[in-house]
């Protein structure tokens, strides 16, 4: 068995197995860390698949940053409580898994019958699109022929940031009187 | 003159609606404005009339088309207008009487604040009474009809806030009603059988060929119950003397010299129908002659100057169906032409001596008004003289002719019937001019005569009812019945019977008696009628309700028809209809209160609606891979 | 690389159905916000393994992209959970339901 493969059939299994083990945890800080143990075997899967600035960027920007957001947000809000099991819509649990279950057997079917399972990619990837080193390699092509769409998703970052302090500011005395009636 | 027909029922419609939109501002306006639009339909006729009579006699017909109208399948009725000798003749009588009326009414109705709305309706009946003469095909007269039959409502309820009025008015919308659905079945048949509505196909003469003919008793019959509502014969006759409510104008237009000739005219003009079934003919011939000495009879009871008025003109219509039942459709068309003159003078003069005594219609607080209104009187005396058929006065010459065609075509009994109701004619008239013109004077306020705008009128009325007669001298070979022939063919020369000289004796003869027999119970003054009236009251009551008639309608068919109304309004209209249109929004209801449970306004359901969709569609395309 | 590209797509189309059951059956606002953003990555590992399979950058640069967009996504997100706790002091899904018939 090759390394890649090892990594793989390791990596799988807690990669599926954390997502599940995210949707069991009553506590929310729980669960964000289980989905941060996801992301790190995403990481290593795009490792694998030979994209190794994503997985830098992965870790650093999904495991790094958003989910640090993400519990800071728990923290400060304080919504660590344990969420109740009672389920108060019948048929959602049910529907629910039997949809999960439907798509995965769907998907499965269209993968096969699409490339099936044993096409495995050119082996030359390294030197045929990874000229130079992948950091390169996709310089080459972000700032060519996706030029403007990185223009564009710089604004959205600003514009996010704009909206984030926009939303979460807190008002003057005043309308804050007001804001508690709705409540 | 081909393209100038329609401008004879445009004028006036285009009256009617200038006065119907713009009437008030008018004023005073409206109502010559009224006259001068059916003056110019007159005008107009006259020259068409011109113009037909310099083509030779059997090429006198000219058909307009002016619009289509229905096309459908092998279905055509489009607006056409015909011009031939009848339609001519009947066109002079509406527009030349109505231009006449129209000025009296400036006179008329003067004070009154729905001046201008009166002309506007006025112009509208002269209107679609032009289109009901001028049609040339059965859909078209219909439109006529019914229109006429509106402006009557209208008009006869004029005064709608007089409950008498509006009930009359409702009374002879529906009695016409009667006879209009009946008529409108005939019509339809006549689709069916013979292929067409136009009258040019379908009144030929040898049109009797193609069907047996129980279709044209049938016909004849169904298209005799739309005339007998609409000229108030038996048994439809209940309309006229409550129409009596309307402005005298209205009826002096509509419900003596116009409207209610249409039964006559549709009749005549369809004769060839009624010629091919000896059966209708009959019937004809009965109901005109029973209900001439009917009516004859009922005028004599009433105490209404217009009510006398009105049953009067039932029965001459009476005497016209009996004309047309005899065959000698011509006659028919000249007592319609000279009734026209004479009745209307006499309803103009009743409404002379109505306006000059401040509203008062009432014959027993009237006489003496010689003195005090010598026209109205003078020109009245001249429409007695008329309608009595006391020569050389126009009346005679028709009615003559009527009478002596019962006996020339061996109907005895009509005959001596005729002569009972022309004696009965008489007498009812002398008595109205007696007791109101003559004798001592019982009124309450001294009256006074009328301005020129209406005694103008009556003098031009009066000198046709006196010359009138020249229109049809002879039977066989006067204007009229020459100048009908290529729609009525030839009258025959009198075989049978009695000579002329011998007939003619004893109708004005029975004609004088009963003047005479009038003049000694009323105007002479050695009776004292008055007590007379009250000895034979049981006798006065029966005649003057009509022998009971409208009295055991009310007992029986108004009930019944209310049933019906109540069973239809309520049992179908409100719960059938009403029902199955609010069941249709219930059901959108309750199907709205079933689909608007989705909108939970919880996300986890509408995720979950979203996930059921995806998956549907994942495998759908999966599917097809 | 040994491990077929099918692979890498069922381990991510397992990640995004797990992700879609948490969407549907958590009750937590930012439980269920944790959940789309596995169901995102899922789909990057999606673009990432079809890149690799084409021999091209164009999925890793759009992965890049989806990382981008995500993120500023959480910002405005996570602002907008912040503003709906301090009003009604819960952060339970079910209770922000007043468009309901």
């Amino acid at each position: 068995m090759q390394a890649d493969q090892l990594l793989f059939w390791v990596f799988a299994p807690i990669s599926v197995g954390s997502g599940i083990a995210m949707l069991f945890q009553r506590n929310a800080v729980h669960a964000a860390l289980f989905l941060i143990v996801n992301f790190f075997t995403l990481a290593v899967f795009y490792l694998l698949l030979s994209a190794p600035f994503l997985f830098v960027v992965q870790i650093i920007v999904y495991a790094g940053a958003i989910m640090v957001l993400f519990l800071f947000v728990i923290m400060l809000l304080g919504v660590d409580r344990d969420e109740s099991l009672v389920e108060r819509l019948r048929a959602q649990r049910p529907l629910a898994i039997a949809l999960g279950l439907a798509m995965v057997v769907e998907m499965i079917v269209a993968i096969r019958a699409g490339i099936g399972f044993a096409t495995k990619g050119p082996a030359n990837f390294d030197e045929a699109a990874n000229q130079g080193g992948n950091v390169e390699a996709l310089s080459r092509v972000l700032f060519r022929e996706y030029f403007f769409p990185f223009e564009v998703t710089s604004i959205l970052l600003i514009i996010a940031a704009i909206a984030a302090m926009v939303l979460a500011q807190r008002r003057s005395a005043a309308d804050a009187e007001d804001e508690e009636v709705v409540a | 003159m081909l393209d100038t027909i329609w401008l004879v029922p445009a004028l006036p419609f285009a009256g009617a609606a200038i006065n119907l939109f713009a009437g008030r501002r008018l004023g005073r306006l409206a109502g010559w404005l009224g006259v001068l639009v059916v003056a110019a339909s007159f005008g107009l006729s006259l020259w068409l009339f011109a113009d037909l009579v310099a083509l030779p006699g059997d090429e006198r017909l000219a058909v307009q088309h002016v619009f289509d109208w229905i096309e459908v399948g092998s279905f055509s009725a489009n607006v056409n207008l015909r011009v031939d000798p009848l339609s001519m003749t009947m066109l002079l009588v509406v527009t030349g009487i109505a231009s006449l009326i129209h000025v009296y009414s400036i006179g008329y109705m003067e004070a009154d604040p729905r001046f201008g709305r009166f002309f506007a309706y006025m112009n509208l009946f002269v209107g679609f009474m032009v289109i009901l003469v001028l049609a040339d095909n059965f859909l078209l007269l219909y439109v006529g009809w019914e229109g006429v039959g509106l402006c009557s409502y209208l008009l006869i309820g004029f005064w709608h806030e007089r409950v008498r009025a509006a009930n009359a008015a409702k009374k002879a919308f529906i009695t016409t009603r009667i006879g209009d659905t009946l008529m409108l079945i005939g019509i339809v048949l006549i689709f069916l059988r013979l292929g067409s509505l136009d009258f040019g196909k379908v009144l030929t003469g040898s049109i009797t060929q193609t069907q047996p003919s129980g279709v044209f008793t049938v016909i004849s019959l169904l298209l005799l119950c739309g005339a007998i509502g609409k000229s108030a014969q038996i048994p439809l006759h209940v309309w006229l003397p409550d129409a009596m409510e309307g402005p005298t104008p209205v009826s002096a237009l509509i419900h003596a010299a116009t409207m209610v000739t249409a039964g006559v005219y549709l009749v005549a003009r369809t004769h060839v129908f009624f010629g091919a079934s000896g059966v209708a003919l009959t019937v004809v011939l009965i109901v005109g002659l029973v209900t001439a000495l009917y009516a004859a009879t009922a005028a004599l009871g009433q105490d209404d100057i217009k009510r006398v008025l009105a049953y009067s003109t039932i029965s001459q219509l009476g005497f016209m169906f009996f004309a047309l039942g005899l065959r000698h459709y011509g006659a028919a068309i000249f007592l319609l032409v000279t009734h026209a003159f004479y009745k209307a003078l006499m309803f103009l003069g009743a409404g002379s001596v109505m306006h000059g005594l401040h509203g008062e219609s009432d014959m027993r607080k009237m006489g003496g008004l010689r003195k005090w209104m010598p026209i109205t009187s003078a020109t009245f005396v001249i429409g007695v003289l008329s309608i009595s058929g006391v020569p050389p006065f126009s009346g005679f010459f028709s009615k003559d002719q009527i009478l002596n065609a019962a006996n020339h075509t061996e109907h005895t009994i009509a005959w001596l019937v005729s002569l009972v109701a022309a004696f009965v004619s008489a007498l009812y008239i002398a008595r109205l001019v007696f007791m109101t013109f003559f004798g001592e004077s019982r009124v309450e306020r001294e009256p006074h005569e009328s301005p020129p705008v209406m005694t103008v009128p009556l003098i031009l009325l009066a000198v046709g009812a006196t010359v009138a007669g020249l229109l049809s001298v002879d039977a066989v070979t006067g204007r009229l019945p020459t100048f009908l022939q290529p729609v009525f063919g030839e009258v025959a020369e009198p075989v049978h019977g009695l000579p002329e000289a011998v007939l003619t004796t004893i109708s004005v003869g029975v004609a004088l008696a009963g003047i005479l027999v009038g003049w000694f119970v009323w105007g002479s003054g050695r009776v004292d009628w008055m007590a007379l009236a009250t000895r034979f009251g049981e006798l006065k009551r029966f005649l003057a309700s009509g022998w009971y008639v409208d009295a055991s309608y009310a007992r029986t068919l108004v009930p019944a028809g209310r049933l019906v109304a109540g069973f239809l309004s309520s049992g179908i209209d409100r719960r059938v209809i009403d029902g199955s249109v609010n069941a249709i929004g219930a059901l959108v209801q309750r199907l709205a209160a079933v689909g608007r449970r989705v909108q939970t306004g919880l996300v986890r359901n509408y995720a979950l609606g979203l996930l059921i969709g995806a998956v549907v569609l994942f495998a759908y395309v999966g599917a097809r891979l | 690389m040994n491990v077929p590209v099918a692979h890498f797509l069922v381990v991510a189309v397992m990640l995004f159905a797990i992700g879609s059951v948490g969407v549907l059956v958590r009750r937590n606002a930012l439980v269920i916000f944790m959940s789309i953003e596995l169901q995102l990555n899922a789909v990057n590992l999606a673009l990432v393994a079809f890149s690799r399979m084409h021999g091209r950058l164009d999925g890793q640069v759009l992965a890049f992209f989806s990382m981008v967009v995500a993120a500023a996504e959480v910002v405005v997100g996570l602002a907008i959970i912040v503003v709906v706790y301090r009003r009604r002091r819960s952060a339970d899904v079910d209770d922000v339901s007043l468009l309901r018939w």
